[in-house]
């Protein structure tokens, strides 16, 4: 039996931390998004913000960290939905952790899934939150 | 009183809004770049990272961020920001298949915030379909744009 077997309702999934926040992932992220908006990769900016001199990473990157964990958890292409919303930008060379807890666990079209509450933390701050379906098989 | 220099009608006015539509197919060197992006190991099979339900949907329907920023009549960096995102995987997405996609705006809400800012909430859902006309995905992103 897996750990996904066994899964409970108020288990935790392992978190998946990024350490370091890079700018020029983000460069990249902006070309790939055909993204022109400075705020992601030109350092003034943000001073109008209060973030002067610093870098916003994408709101997709942050649900990013997201998805790894849930990925690394219950393997690629197991996110069947996600639902979040987003709070203070998180800016280039910060830590963030990703985390979860299962709130339920569901028959859907014959496939087991759990309903998880996710978070994205930068030490005790959510910056990110909602809630993600994920299949367990 | 606040001077919103956009008329409220005006961004009303953009529901309903449909987007030229199109086909998108995503490469595994896009795919590549895009999970390096999140820190993620690189991609060991043909599943594309969920994240692609970003910039897939959006360039996919014949639009584009900057498109966007002009409906929303953003006054420049720093006056967008998201509020939320519903995306839904009915099937996983993958690389070299080619998606037709559709969209537009569902939805535009002022608000007043309790210090006096006034945003529009824009809201508009993709939805991405396969072959048979299948839909493979959805989404639906909120963003905020600040007066």
């Amino acid at each position: 039996m897996n750990t996904l077997d066994a899964l409970q309702v108020g288990d935790a999934v392992p978190p998946w931390t990024m350490a370091d926040v890079d700018p020029a992932r983000m460069r990249t992220m902006a070309a790939i998004l055909r993204d022109p908006y400075p705020v992601h990769w030109d350092r003034s900016a943000n001073t109008a913000r209060g973030y002067a001199g610093r870098v916003i990473n994408q709101g997709p990157l942050n649900l990013g960290y997201i998805v790894n964990m849930l990925q690394a958890w219950a393997g690629r292409g197991s996110v069947r939905r996600l639902q979040v919303s987003f709070g203070r930008p998180v800016l280039d060379g910060e830590t963030v952790t990703a985390e979860a807890t299962v709130t339920a666990i569901d028959v859907v079209d014959g496939e087991r899934r759990a309903t998880c509450e996710v978070r994205l933390m930068r030490a005790d701050e959510v910056v990110v939150n909602g809630t993600a379906e994920v299949a367990l098989s | 009183m606040t001077d919103v220099a956009v008329p409220e009608a005006d961004m009303l006015a953009l529901v309903g809004y449909r987007f030229p539509g199109g086909r998108y197919k995503i490469e595994h060197w896009e795919n590549w770049l895009l999970t390096d992006c999140t820190g993620a190991e690189p991609p060991a099979d043909d599943l594309v990272h969920p994240i692609a339900l970003f910039h897939v949907p959006i360039l996919g329907s014949g639009i584009t961020i900057t498109k966007l920023f002009e409906l929303g009549r953003a006054a420049g960096a720093g006056s967008v920001g998201l509020e939320s995102y519903d995306w839904e995987y009915l099937a996983p997405l993958r690389e070299d298949v080619e998606y037709r996609i559709e969209g537009g705006i569902v939805s535009v809400e002022r608000h007043t915030t309790d210090t006096g800012q006034v945003y529009d909430a824009l809201a508009f859902t993709i939805e991405l379909f396969d072959d048979d006309d299948g839909v493979v995905a959805r989404i639906t992103n909120r963003w905020r744009f600040r007066r």
